[in-house]
């Protein structure tokens, strides 16, 4: 499939940010970008991540370190919200069981 | 809408410092973010409510109106005219026939502020970019449906939104869809639409995360001697070979045959039938004696 790559030089100026912030998150690990004839380019699927990325830093004045702790522990509360749920329904299926003549 | 306390919403004293809100807001926003409370709905209001009060009280302008009027602040100039104007009126000494302000401008509600901050118009005068809201909505499914891939259509907020419905979705599971949410404001990027699955619970095939159990009767004659038995199963009816001397409740797996894998191509479950042995009831005489003679055999 085709992933559509938008050049961080748009978002930059549409985010009003500095490209060394994006660079930053990309030494992190935080966000995956790609380069093509030398521009460098941000896969539309990293976008929302990159956006939650930006607020958190404007809005809350969290540094990378920061950013970078809380999107483990995010993805660690998606993990274990996804758990549950399987687990509940694991859990319906055995109370079912139990009610079935 | 009721009157909202800004100092309240901030927990700060009438005399705070702007220092003091500063802190007071910062503290807050950490605590009720929504990036930081992903698909909690309560937090995102609190969000909300501590970000007006944090506009309103960090201007030291908007500050002394609303401190001044309350929930009419954002009326402030029109009132102060209007009182102005009634004292020039008294201090003439001509009588004031003119309409008297009675507080109803327009009945617009005080949040409107908020509400243009968060998707809403446009009266705010912060030209900061800010994230439209988040929309939620619940999607009723039945087992059927979740086993295929398939496209519906929501409406969500008077706007139609076509998804398209992987197949192996979990009941509770929540997709988000970046930017069906509300529109951003001051060219903020617009929400995101949460969509919660709901899937009914089927008679028959009974899920435990990708794989389906049932329970298949089958008569004790063929339970004792073998035979084939004709299965329904997700896609399909499959003919099954019963061996001889089969005991209740024996279980038999298909492999490839149960639930699919969410977003996983050509991946599967297994399909587990357990068979239930049905006793023959109401036996004749000869039946009666055909056994008696098994039973002593």
């Amino acid at each position: 499939m085709e992933t559509y790559l938008i050049p961080v030089e748009d978002i930059c100026a549409y985010h009003h940010v500095e490209i060394n912030f994006i660079h930053s998150l990309e030494d992190f690990g935080l966000i995956q970008t790609t380069i093509k004839k030398q521009s460098v380019f941000l896969p539309v699927d990293e976008l929302t991540k990159l956006e939650q990325y930006l607020r958190l830093a404007n809005d809350l004045q969290i540094n990378l370190e920061g950013i970078h702790a809380v999107s483990h522990l995010l993805n660690q509360l998606q993990n274990m919200q996804q758990q549950i749920t399987v687990l509940q329904n694991e859990l319906n299926y055995y109370r079912q069981l139990n009610h079935q003549p | 809408m009721d009157y909202i306390d800004y100092y309240k919403i901030l927990d700060l004293k009438k005399d705070a410092t702007t220092e003091d809100i500063k802190k007071a807001y910062r503290k807050l926003a950490r605590k009720h973010h929504p990036d930081l409370n992903p698909n909690n709905e309560e937090a995102n209001k609190k969000f909300q409510q501590i970000n007006e009060a944090n506009e309103v009280l960090s201007d030291p302008e908007k500050r002394k109106k609303y401190d001044k009027y309350g929930k009419d602040w954002q009326h402030a100039d029109q009132l102060d005219a209007q009182q102005q104007q009634q004292r020039q009126y008294q201090s003439q000494g001509q009588s004031y026939g003119g309409s008297s302000y009675s507080g109803g401008f327009g009945g617009e509600d005080f949040s409107d502020f908020f509400s243009s901050m968060f998707g809403g118009g446009g009266r705010s005068s912060r030209n900061s970019p800010f994230k439209g809201q988040d929309y939620s909505a619940e999607l009723q499914l039945n087992l059927l449906d979740a086993y295929t891939t398939h496209k519906q259509t929501l409406t969500v907020n008077g706007k139609q939104v076509r998804i398209t419905i992987p197949a192996g979705v979990e009941n509770g599971q929540k997709i988000k869809l970046p930017g069906y949410g509300a529109p951003g404001v001051n060219n903020g990027p617009p929400g995101d639409l949460y969509i919660k699955f709901n899937i009914s619970d089927h008679p028959k095939f009974k899920r435990k995360g990708n794989d389906i159990y049932i329970q298949e009767e089958i008569d004790l004659y063929t339970a004792i001697l073998g035979g084939e038995k004709i299965v329904e199963t997700l896609n399909g009816k499959v003919k099954l070979k019963v061996p001889e001397g089969t005991q209740p409740d024996t279980t038999l797996r298909l492999k490839g045959k149960g639930f699919p894998v969410y977003k996983k191509e050509n991946q599967f479950g297994d399909l587990y039938i357990k068979w239930q042995v049905k006793i023959p009831t109401n036996l004749n005489a000869e039946q009666k004696e055909l056994f008696e003679k098994l039973s002593k055999s």
